[in-house]
């Protein structure tokens, strides 16, 4: 499978890596030649100095051999433009842009589904605020993501050293929950390693834990946790760039008080001009004495959406220290993952990841809904349909050769969720969600498509 | 610096080091003529060590390698495979001093074809193969051949890569490492076969073909004959293997592009045009220089020029003349070919021609400049843009090579060595060629190079065949810090 990446940006360099790691056949093209060279020298893939909307390059990058185009360049006109050339060279390769100004908003479904020469366009903004508004929603949960259009939710949640369920194996676990309630542990990472557990499994305090419910149930799922839900009245936006703006937004749809704090006076005024019931303040968002002149103290949740990193850390923290709920926290920067939890700071979303994860659903082979990368990229769920002529289906679980480090968390059949056990069979047409490592992943690909690929 | 994980590479590509001893070994079993005895212990003892290596450091993985990691292991690989190498020399006999045994796997290794051997024809048949089967290991190169076969090493093989290819500029084919390494394995096994083949319509044994075609596309130079290629004196012979020189000095990407179906690739890189040019360009000189005062017929001067030419160029080292008796000119021409050298990305030694038209052209620039000092201008090759970058470390690299010669050749004299012969070996070794001039030109052999002296050398082979900078950089103590 031959990818084509035009911009070797932050998305494009992860999204490479994450392909080539897969082994697939990936070529990457950017102008700036020393991204090109970040490039060359730590991933294996094949790279081209060049524009990425020039047909000579692409032509020369094997266009036509290409089963998918990427475009992530800086540029959204540049994206659509390479997938414009891309469509007049090769037809048949499936294209991909990025597109992240607001001015596009409105017209999303209509490119995704008119434009001929665009399979679909990705705006990973969108996505951001919708992970924002899942954090706040879900209490305790510091990574949230949907299945089965939001019938399905999954959770991470760290497990308290202090909670009863720390140090019992996964087997006990129904004597220990107390009334109607059930839990469905898919995923455990800990020390920084993704852990498929089995019956005999221990759950250790500190673990992020990862769990499968209904999105009816979900709270209950979570007060097993001792996560109780608390309604989220007052939120505090920091930055008032397009994420900000796209928060408030949604925010006064929702009928939840909102103040925004944005450092350039200018930007205030447009953000006052076309916000409605928000709050719209002119200060430093790490300025200690406008936080609490601003009570953060009562403040449920603070959302730290600046262009800087270390701005966003930093303030996020602060206002945890000075009372706030909680706090999430947008980074950008891959390497600072690792870091979050070890500073305190548990909820993170980022413009890439949830770029990439966007990216990764529509590269996977066979029909799968939806990708969503696990802490730190280590593993994947997703979310695929089981396909007639594919090899999972009409047999017992126990008897199809499934690869090592991947699970089957669970099987959707008309809008219920089915607890798969080594007895469990799969239907045609069912959903099924998939727990995998990184090294499974293309195994898993390969189950999930069709023998004879013929549509 | 990861030395667990640099000694389980290191196992790794020991353990197939030993695995290719079979060769030699099968052809000793058919000829069963006393060679078989000091290959199989060598094979034991090379298979041994790289167990031992593998199994204590097998816990060693690593993710990713960095730029300085891909050289120590290719600067280690290299040595550890020369040393192994040797091993069935020096078992053959008491005849066989260790130096002297490391000196012939090395020079084997390094494509160069020096030679300390007097009497070449007196060894086993086993033995023979084995010294131009070394050679083909080490043209396209022992590293890119493990990258093929080992899948653990595509990750990071990118840097292993780079130190190990003969090119400033490493032309990546193929979008995985691994896919490259295999596809220029091919080409160049193609090309063998194809000498072969050629060399067997010829009337040349089947033995001598093989060993002759091991030697030829890694332009390595070792022959199975005491008077190398002269001895068969067929001029059926000399074309054939004039042309396969000719073609290994030519960067082996342009080759994979003619195969798949692009007939002016050779034509269109400026450095295959150069090389070209250059050959015939010389050999047009050699020939007309040496027509009549050498050679009675313009037919005879233009087959041994054209031969000689291309086998120094090349960085062969094969000899069908003895070209110390030609005119100074002719002489002097060879001398500047042994620094020029090969393509880049060829199996050739020397300096490339690349570098040497990118120092052209920079030195243009440089005067250029002098004349209109407000002028922007950049180098151009092919129409692109040298980076800075790399004409910083091809300009660096000129000056090395340049300066590590001149070193060289001051030590080799210091150890005892004739000035020609000094001049001549060190050109000859750290341009990978062989034969070099004085008491080691055509007819002779290094036998007589004082001890010391062979070390010197043996450094120099590796120093021309990994392009200086991965051996050089072994030897700065900052490399080592942690």
């Amino acid at each position: 499978m031959r990818i084509i990446i035009a911009g070797a940006g932050e998305v494009g360099y992860h999204i490479a890596g994450r392909l080539a790691l897969e082994n697939k056949d990936v070529l990457v093209i950017d102008k700036n030649a020393e991204a090109i060279r970040r490039v060359a020298e730590t991933l294996d893939v094949q790279t081209l100095v060049g524009s990425g909307s020039s047909p000579a390059v692409l032509e020369e990058a094997g266009i036509k051999e290409a089963e998918i185009l990427l475009a992530v360049t800086n540029s959204d006109e540049a994206n659509l433009v390479a997938c414009l050339v891309a469509d007049m060279l090769s037809p048949s390769t499936k294209k991909l842009a990025r597109m992240r100004a607001a001015e596009f908003d409105d017209y999303h479904d209509t490119f995704r589904e008119k434009a001929p020469h665009i399979e679909t366009v990705i705006n990973p903004e969108i996505e951001v605020v919708r992970t924002i508004e899942r954090l706040m929603d879900v209490p305790g949960a510091v990574d949230v993501g949907e299945f089965a259009d939001g019938l399905i939710k999954f959770v991470g949640i760290y497990l308290d050293p202090q909670s009863p369920l720390a140090g019992i194996r996964l087997a006990d676990l129904p004597s220990h929950i107390i009334g109607e309630r059930r839990l469905l542990i898919a995923a455990v990472v800990r020390d920084e390693e993704l852990i498929i557990p089995r019956g005999h499994d221990r759950l250790e305090g500190g673990d992020l834990v990862y769990c499968i419910s209904e999105e009816d149930r979900l709270l209950e799922t979570l007060s097993i946790f001792d996560k109780h839900a608390e309604a989220v009245k007052r939120v505090l936006i920091i930055g008032g760039g397009r994420l900000g703006y796209r928060l408030a937004r949604k925010l006064e749809e929702r009928s939840i008080y909102a103040k925004i704090v944005e450092k350039d006076a200018n930007r205030c005024t447009v953000l006052a001009e076309s916000l409605n019931k928000t709050v719209v303040l002119h200060g430093d968002g790490s300025d200690q004495g406008l936080l609490s002149e601003e009570n953060i103290a009562d403040i449920d949740v603070v959302v730290t959406l600046t262009g800087d990193e270390e701005t966003n850390i930093l303030s996020s923290l602060l206002s945890r220290r000075m009372g706030a709920g909680k706090a999430i926290t947008k980074i950008s920067k891959f390497s600072y993952f690792p870091l979050m939890t070890a500073i305190g700071i548990e909820q993170v979303v980022s413009t890439r990841l949830s770029a990439i994860n966007s990216i990764l659903q529509h590269i996977r082979r066979g029909k799968v809904l939806s990708a969503i990368s696990l802490k730190g990229e280590q593993a994947e769920a997703i979310e695929a349909v089981a396909l007639e002529t594919s090899d999972i289906v009409d047999k017992p679980l126990k008897k199809i050769h499934f690869p090592k480090g991947a699970i089957i968390a669970a099987i959707i059949r008309q809008q219920q969720i089915i607890i798969p056990t080594g007895d469990s069979v799969i239907e045609p047409g069912d959903r099924i969600i998939i727990f995998a490592q990184r090294k499974a992943i293309s195994a898993i690909e390969k189950i999930l498509s069709v023998k004879l690929e013929y549509f | 610096m990861h030395w667990r994980y640099l000694l389980y590479v290191v196992g790794n590509l020991i353990i197939c080091f030993g695995a290719t001893m079979l060769v030699p070994l099968v052809v000793c079993l058919i000829y069963r003529d006393g060679g078989s005895r000091s290959i199989l212990i060598s094979m034991a003892i090379t298979i041994a060590c790289g167990i031992g290596l593998f199994l204590a450091f097998r816990k060693a993985r690593q993710s990713r390698l960095t730029q300085r990691e891909g050289m120590a292991i290719v600067a280690v690989g290299w040595a550890a495979i020369g040393l192994f190498g040797a091993l069935p020399f020096y078992f053959d006999g008491p005849q066989w001093r260790f130096v002297d045994a490391l000196f012939e796997s090395v020079s084997g290794f390094s494509t160069t074809g020096a030679s300390i051997l007097t009497d070449i024809e007196a060894l086993s048949k086993g033995l023979l193969l084995w010294r131009s089967f070394i050679q083909w290991l080490g043209g396209m190169g022992i590293i890119v051949l493990s990258i093929a076969i080992l899948p653990f090493l595509g990750v990071g093989g990118m840097q292993l890569y780079k130190a190990e290819v003969p090119s400033p500029v490493p032309d990546k084919l193929k979008p995985r490492i691994r896919e490259t390494a295999v596809i220029l394995w091919k080409v160049y096994a193609i090309f063998t076969a194809a000498e072969v083949f050629f060399l067997l319509i010829g009337g040349m044994p089947l033995f001598d073909a093989l060993c002759h075609a091991f030697t030829t596309l890694p332009t390595g130079g070792f022959s199975t004959q005491n008077g190398s290629i002269a001895q068969y004196n067929n001029l059926y012979f000399d074309w054939v293997i004039t042309i396969f020189m000719i073609l290994a000095g030519i960067n082996f990407s342009l080759h994979f592009q003619l195969i798949r179906g692009k007939p002016l690739v050779f034509w269109k890189d400026p450095e295959c045009r150069f090389f070209l040019g250059a050959v015939l360009l010389l050999t047009a000189v050699v020939s007309w220089d040496c027509w009549g005062t050498i050679y009675a017929e313009m037919g005879e001067a233009i087959r041994f020029g054209a031969f000689q030419v291309a086998s120094i160029i090349t960085t062969t080292g094969y000899v069908t003349f003895d070209y110390e008796k030609w005119p100074a000119l002719s002489q002097l021409i060879l001398l500047m070919c042994m620094f020029v050298g090969a393509s880049a990305g060829s199996t050739g030694g020397g300096m490339k021609c690349l570098r040497v038209i990118l120092c052209i052209k920079f030195c243009y620039k440089e005067l250029f400049g002098m004349v209109h000092p407000r002028a922007v201008t950049t180098v151009k090759l092919g129409g692109q843009t040298v980076s800075e970058d790399v004409m910083r470390s091809v300009l660096g690299f000129l000056a090395l090579f340049i300066g590590l010669f001149a070193v060289s050749t001051i030590l080799l004299a210091a150890a005892g060595v004739d000035f020609i012969t000094a001049l001549g070996a060190v050109a000859a070794s750290i341009g990978n060629v062989g034969p070099g001039f004085g008491a080691v030109g055509p007819v002779g052999n290094y036998a007589q190079i004082p001890v010391l002296g062979k070390w010197l050398l043996i450094w120099c082979m590796l120093l021309g065949r990994l392009e200086i900078y991965t051996m050089l950089i072994l030897l700065m103590p900052t490399f080592w810090r942690k």
